[in-house]
């Protein structure tokens, strides 16, 4: 037989007890090592009621809702730290996306505004020369003072109401009737921007003394 | 016998590491839906704030675009209808104007070219005499980056 732990640990006592019960000694050895292989089943059995075998339903459901609570808790916090470092992994490429949709929109609708201004500002004598037709000044006169009555502001909303809609005309491509309403109503996809850029486009295009680059900067 | 005490207390360990994986899998998983979802919630938040900064931006320096213009067609037409101060500070903003960097947002030079503007065109209206301004006229806080 090779040595056990049992027959280590209790050699001890064994001797203790073969002074005491010579005659059992024998019997109480095999006891010992037959008690010890019975705790390893025991052990097992252990092992094995956490995989769930055990017959105690409402035991293995506590455990169960214990795992999930804290699979959940787990899976929370790696869900928030991962938002968190995702929204900063995408947010400059977000900002320089929505930038460059608008810079150029912004650009038209600020030179309609400068136009405007400047023209409105100069001494008369000179805007005299520039425009020669009074009615024509009046023009850019009347388109300043609609343009000036948006604020940046109102523009941006105006804007945005812009892109909405292109989301919106995007969305719809696949179905019949939009294609149609645009096919009716030509150029009623101009909106107050757009429609006060192409004014002062076609006003500044009459006046040949006025030479304003519309192109779009690089 | 040393043999399987050793065993026995890898095996245990053993538990407690597959215990710590999960939470670190649990951990994981979160992490990268999160991530995944953050990618696209973020970009779609920092576009809006895109759109709003490029509007304004755009919106100012096309402004000075469109007074520089009529500045320039101005002096074209009567060069002596301004003075030689406010026409050098006309054609350093007409250069600041084509300096700036309308595709890349994240350039340094952006700010600069701003703040060099402001400064030039409030001195330009200053000697003018004219008062060019309108409501919701972009303020340096807000075209900051």
């Amino acid at each position: 037989m090779t040595t056990s732990i049992a027959d280590e640990l209790y050699s001890e006592i064994l001797e203790q007890s073969n002074g005491e019960m010579n005659s059992k000694s024998t019997s109480l050895a095999n006891h010992f090592n037959s008690s010890d292989s019975h705790e390893d089943e025991l052990w097992n059995e252990d092992g094995l009621s956490w995989n769930g075998s055990n017959n105690d339903s409402e035991k293995e459901s506590d455990l169960d809702r214990e795992w999930q609570r804290r699979r959940d808790q787990f899976h929370t916090i790696g869900y928030r730290d991962g938002l968190i470092a995702g929204k900063e992994a995408s947010a400059q490429k977000g900002f320089n996306t929505g930038f460059s949709e608008s810079v150029f929109v912004g650009y038209k609708w600020g030179l309609v505004r400068g136009v405007g201004s400047a023209l409105a500002c100069l001494p008369v004598a000179v805007s005299k020369r520039l425009v020669e037709s009074e009615e024509k000044r009046n023009k850019y006169l009347h388109l300043h003072e609609s343009v000036n009555g948006l604020s940046t502001s109102d523009a941006l909303k105006l804007f945005h109401d812009d892109i909405s809609k292109s989301v919106e005309k995007q969305n719809d491509q696949p179905m019949p009737t939009s294609d149609k309403e645009e096919e009716h109503t030509p150029g009623s996809s101009d909106t107050l921007l757009v429609t006060y850029y192409k004014d002062m486009q076609a006003l500044i295009l009459e006046s040949p003394a006025l030479e304003v680059d519309f192109e779009i900067p690089k | 016998m040393a043999s399987q005490s050793q065993d026995e207390s890898t095996s245990i360990q053993d538990i407690f590491d597959a215990a710590l994986n999960l939470e670190d899998t649990h951990y994981k998983s979160g992490y990268d839906e999160g991530f995944s979802d953050g990618l696209l919630t973020g970009k779609d938040e920092a576009r809006y704030v895109g759109l709003k900064s490029g509007f304004e931006t755009g919106e100012e320096l096309g402004f000075y675009r469109g007074c520089i213009d009529v500045w320039n067609s101005a002096i074209k037409i009567d060069p002596l209808c301004f003075s030689t101060r406010v026409q050098k500070s006309i054609k350093q903003m007409d250069e600041l104007v084509s300096k700036y960097p309308f595709n890349d947002p994240e350039n340094e030079l952006a700010t600069d070219v701003v703040e060099g503007l402001r400064l030039k065109f409030k001195a330009v209206c200053a000697t003018l005499n004219v008062k060019l301004e309108y409501d919701g006229y972009p303020k340096s806080s807000d075209v900051g980056f």
